[in-house]
């Protein structure tokens, strides 16, 4: 396995790879956040947190968005340069209202907000919170993150929170602004090769640029070889850097939706328009898609050493490859074109969210909180749970598709909906003969780790109030009172308790021993999605019930 | 009649009902663990009798889905094992309840303990009548979480004297005060502020008792109250010594050896340069005389920091305890001990941390795992850590958290201890349940596949 995926990043890297100063120093591995990563991911993190986006763009300017690492450098390099450009990214309009700022702009800048008369109150006010330990309130946390972004800019401009040489005692590096000797003025000539790289824009000269190009490249091989020197044992492997940035410039889920949506597409066309041969493109794309998606865990799993389902990124992108495989697997049994279409929109669903949002859905590598490590039990707690949710979220986008046909013509697609109707039932099958196993091995490890099997921890609750959901479900089709019309609208209806079990614990109530993937935003955006698609069911019964009186 | 309710109670219309009851009772309890705590939830919703007689009424329905099925057939064997399943899981859970204990233990380092902890609390009421030697008097049990004493206040009568609980908060939070005062056993305090462009800060310093030094340490510099000077200053320190009932002297010491000591006296309000990156140090108050006063004040919500509290009233003055602490009441001959705490259970052994370890993400503060190394009595050592618990007598003991001491270093390890005897039978029914399900679900397929169209043909 180790092999194959050195292969593939070896034979992927040597296509887009060309050897220059920038990417050189890219790969300085740096120490931040409880592991070693290459300075590109450091610098996007870092920028992604104060800026929002892994590129700076200055406002209103034509110049092109200038990439992390770049933006990185010149904070070190001369950090008061920095103090009058609009940088710091604020959301939350009430902050913004708050601290008397003009809430159509975005950004901020350093002086600007440390200017502020209204900010040194607050910030009192927020440290009360954290000394008497409140919970804090969407305020407080916009709050929190500000101090943090302004935090991270000083930290980083002084250099200190740039960690870039191993120690040769204990397991902290040594940061950019403790550099002694030799190191230090390494570090001062890798600085000043960069210096060109900046001013030669527009009118240098071609070989200029890559004479630029190439002494920074060496400056910084020299470095970290001396940084190498101080402790080998700490310093990471070549391949595992590559393997990181490889990941941060290929996307691998962003191609994977991308085919994902080709897929849906075509399946789309075979369908509706009864073009066959549109079918087994379809399944190609679908598979291409499947393919990428595998291999981007498998690089994260590379990266992280451990299952990739800790935080919501994470299991958002891999509720999207459960639903592509449950649909595929019943589309393979079936043949029904339109399983395949509701499996890929959904995953390209999940990835789109998951690229798109990322203050929401943090896409970082992290490391796992010290209850969660080494252990089998979680993996497979973890993994059965959110795999159900694929298979409810694939009932969910066929009972969409099923009352569309409905609106449509009842009649006339009997057929169609007797087959999305068994596809529904199907899929909630799955879901709870997985959902139900996987609460119970949730006890099981709780029993383990705890001592407790059933705490009534709010987030093993409400998968148990999704699974009570689909067995009341389940059971009301055993009665006969739940029929075609009332599955697809119970598939839709039902995963609302799925995205609360999911989404809503963590972001909404944001209590309980789950806390580790806890987080804030888009309470919004999933509300709407949400009543968007309780109001369809509404619409669709009022229609039909309005239909069936008039035959009546 | 018996055929009628067995009808009745197999209907599957009642089934869902309850099911759907179920679900939203849950989800309340939920919402309150969001808004309140666990505790909270507990109290108001997972462990009351609606809870309880939901839970009941599902079995009986479960039992009645049953018998009413009788005579059974081979097809419905997933179907019972199912509903068998859920059964055996609720009577584990009943049973874990009823007999089972889930506490926790607190551990300095270094020391014994042999009392679990457990989240119930209790009254108790101890007295001495020599000064010496308290017994106890009275046990009971206080939760007044769902049922406050303010309206029917608890009447404790012991001999004459009577204790009267008339109020509960069930979350103040205690907040630390210095305040004036008179024995002459009290150290000094004081209160102060230093400050420059980008630093200030505002503390107290308060001696434990006459003459006793103490010190805060910030970063470039020490603020000492009460400790002698050092013969040959080597640090960057301000050392306050009482002078008289309104002046402090102090003295600037400085890491450069060539910088001479600055001395002089304050009284409140001045303020000298200190000469350290700019600093100014300004004294606040001076209490000659001082000592520490928590004030007790009641919160909306809780937080990791508040406790609940009782208000007792004893011959005409009211007193607050706060949980875990005690009050201490005098008569002309007696002296009270009242203690409001949760209740021990004593293990019958006592178990010794060794040692306690942490180990942190490197370069961050970031716990990565910890463990815990103990001594039972039969003289082994076991090392307890995230996910391997000791199992000892019956009973396993999980590593649950730590405390951390104002340094940043771990000052005491938590375990959680538990027994359960409910454990095999809700094994045992998951099995059989999960058995079901899935085989449920298999026998199912055929059936409804048989209602559906053709293999590709739509």
């Amino acid at each position: 396995m180790k092999m194959i995926l050195t292969l593939c990043i070896f034979l992927i890297s040597s296509i887009v790879h060309a050897g220059d100063g920038i990417d050189a120093l890219q790969a300085l591995p740096v120490q931040d956040g409880g592991r070693i990563k290459p300075f590109q991911t450091f610098a996007n993190e870092s920028l992604q947190l104060i800026y929002g986006k892994p590129a700076f763009k200055l406002e209103g300017s034509s110049a092109p968005a200038r990439p992390a690492t770049e933006i990185l450098m010149t904070w070190i390099l001369q950090p008061s340069a920095w103090q009058e450009t609009p940088l710091f990214e604020i959301n939350f309009i009430e902050l913004k209202k708050g601290l008397k700022l003009p809430s159509e702009r975005k950004h901020f800048s350093f002086n600007e907000i440390l200017g502020n008369e209204r900010l040194p109150a607050l910030m009192q006010e927020l440290q009360s919170k954290r000394e008497t330990k409140e919970k804090l309130d969407p305020y407080f946390q916009a709050l929190q993150r500000l101090d943090t972004q302004l935090f991270t800019f000083r930290e980083i401009a002084k250099g200190a929170a740039v960690r870039v040489v191993p120690p040769r005692t204990g397991d902290k590096w040594i940061a950019l602004s403790d550099l002694e000797g030799e190191l230090q003025n390494q570090f001062i000539k890798v600085t000043k090769a960069f210096i060109p790289l900046l001013s030669a824009t527009g009118d240098q000269s071609r070989e200029r640029m890559a004479e630029a190009e190439k002494s920074l490249a060496q400056e910084v091989t020299l470095f970290r070889s001396l940084a190498e020197k101080e402790n080998p044992s700490l310093y990471p492997s070549a391949q595992v850097i590559k393997a990181e940035l490889h990941y941060n410039s290929f996307h691998p889920f962003k191609w994977a939706w991308i085919l994902y949506l080709l897929g849906a597409v075509s399946s789309f066309l075979a369908w509706i328009l009864g073009k066959s041969s549109l079918y087994k493109p379809a399944w190609l794309m679908v598979i291409l898609g499947f393919a990428l998606h595998t291999y981007g865990f498998a690089l994260r799993i590379y990266l992280t050493g451990r299952p990739p389902v800790s935080n919501m990124y994470e299991t958002v992108v891999w509720v999207g490859y459960g639903t592509v495989l449950f649909s595929m697997i019943i589309e393979f049994i079936y043949r029904w074109r339109f399983i395949l279409l509701a499996g890929s929109l959904v995953a390209a669903f999940c990835l789109i969210l998951a690229d798109l949002a990322p203050v929401v859905l943090d896409p970082s590598l992290q490391p796992l909180e010290p209850v969660l490590r080494n252990n089998f039990w979680l993996m497979v707690h973890v993994l059965t749970i959110t795999v159900s949710y694929a298979a409810f979220f694939l009932a969910f986008a066929l009972g969409d598709i099923g009352l569309i046909y409905y609106l449509k013509n009842e009649e006339a697609n009997k057929d169609k909906i007797k087959a999305i109707t068994l596809a529904v039932y199907r899929s909630i099958q799955i879901g709870v003969s997985l959902l139900a196993p996987g609460i119970i091995l949730g006890g099981v490890w709780a029993d383990y780790s705890w001592g407790r099997f059933w705490g009534w921890d709010p987030k093993e609750t409400w998968a148990l109030i999704a699974l009570l959901g689909y067995l009341a479900v389940l059971h009301g089709r055993l009665g006969g009172w739940i029929k075609d019309f009332g599955m697809m609208a119970s598939a839709v209806v039902t995963f609302s308790l799925v995205i609360m079990a999911w989404y809503g614990v963590n972001f909404v109530l944001g209590a309980g021993l789950h806390s580790y993937g806890f987080g804030a935003g888009g309470v919004e955006y999933v509300s709407v999605f949400v009543g968007l698609h309780l109001l369809f069911v509404v619409f669709t019964t009022v229609v039909r019930f309005d239909r069936l009186q008039k035959k009546a | 009649m018996i055929r009628q309710s067995i009808k009745f109670l197999s209907s599957l219309k009642l089934a869902v009902f309850i099911i759907i009851a179920l679900a939203v009772l849950t989800a309340a309890g939920t919402i309150v663990e969001s808004r309140y705590d666990a505790y909270a939830a507990a109290k108001l919703v997972y462990h009351t009798w609606m809870m309880y007689s939901v839970l009941g009424l599902l079995c009986v329905v479960l039992i009645a889905v049953m018998i009413d099925r009788w005579p059974w057939k081979p097809r419905h064997i997933p179907f019972i094992l199912a509903h068998i399943g859920i059964i055996v899981l609720l009577v584990g859970s009943l049973v874990t309840k009823l007999f089972g204990l889930d506490g926790s233990m607190r551990f300095g380092m270094g020391q014994s303990n042999r009392y679990v902890t457990i989240p119930e609390t209790e009254i108790q009421i101890w007295a001495t009548f020599d000064g010496d030697r308290p017994t106890r008097i009275l046990n009971q049990e206080a939760d007044f979480y769902v049922d406050p004493p303010k309206e029917n206040p608890i009447r404790l009568q012991l001999g004459q004297d009577e204790f009267v609980i008339d109020d509960y908060e069930p979350y103040v939070l205690a907040t630390r005060q210095i305040v004036a005062g008179s024995s002459a056993k009290l150290g000094s305090a004081v209160r102060f502020q230093i400050q420059n462009e980008n630093v200030n800060v505002n503390d107290w310093l308060l001696q434990p008792r006459e003459g006793a030094g103490v010190a805060r340490d910030f970063g470039p510099a020490r603020i000492s109250l009460g400790n002698p000077l050092p013969e040959s200053p080597k640090e960057n320190a301000l050392y306050l010594n009482p002078k008289s009932q309104k002046e402090v002297e102090y003295t600037i010491t400085y890491k450069d050896k060539n910088r001479k000591a600055l001395k002089g006296i304050l009284s409140e309000g001045g303020a000298v340069p200190t000469g350290w990156m700019g600093l100014e140090f300004k004294l606040l108050r001076y209490f000659p005389k001082a000592e520490e006063k928590y004030e007790l004040k009641p919160a909306q919500y809780p937080t990791p920091l508040t406790t609940s509290a009782i208000q007792i009233n004893f011959q005409g003055k009211k007193h607050w305890v706060q949980l875990n602490d005690i009050l201490k009441l005098f008569t002309q001959d007696t002296a009270y001990i009242i203690s409001y705490q949760n209740r021990r259970v004593d293990l019958g052994f006592d178990l010794q941390l060794k040692k306690f370890e942490i180990g942190r993400y490197q370069g961050t503060m970031r716990a990565a795992s910890y463990q815990s190394l103990v001594t039972t009595p039969d003289g082994k050592d076991t090392l307890i850590s995230m996910n391997e618990p000791l199992k000892y007598r019956g009973l396993t003991f999980y590593q649950a958290s730590f405390e951390d001491g104002p340094d940043g270093q771990p000052v005491a390890s938590i375990l959680s201890v538990n027994y359960d005897p409910g454990r095999w039978l809700k094994y045992l029914g998951s099995f059989i349940l999960s058995l079901g399900t899935v085989w449920l679900f298999y026998n199912k397929r055929k059936a409804a596949r048989a209602a559906a169209p053709r293999k590709g043909s739509i």
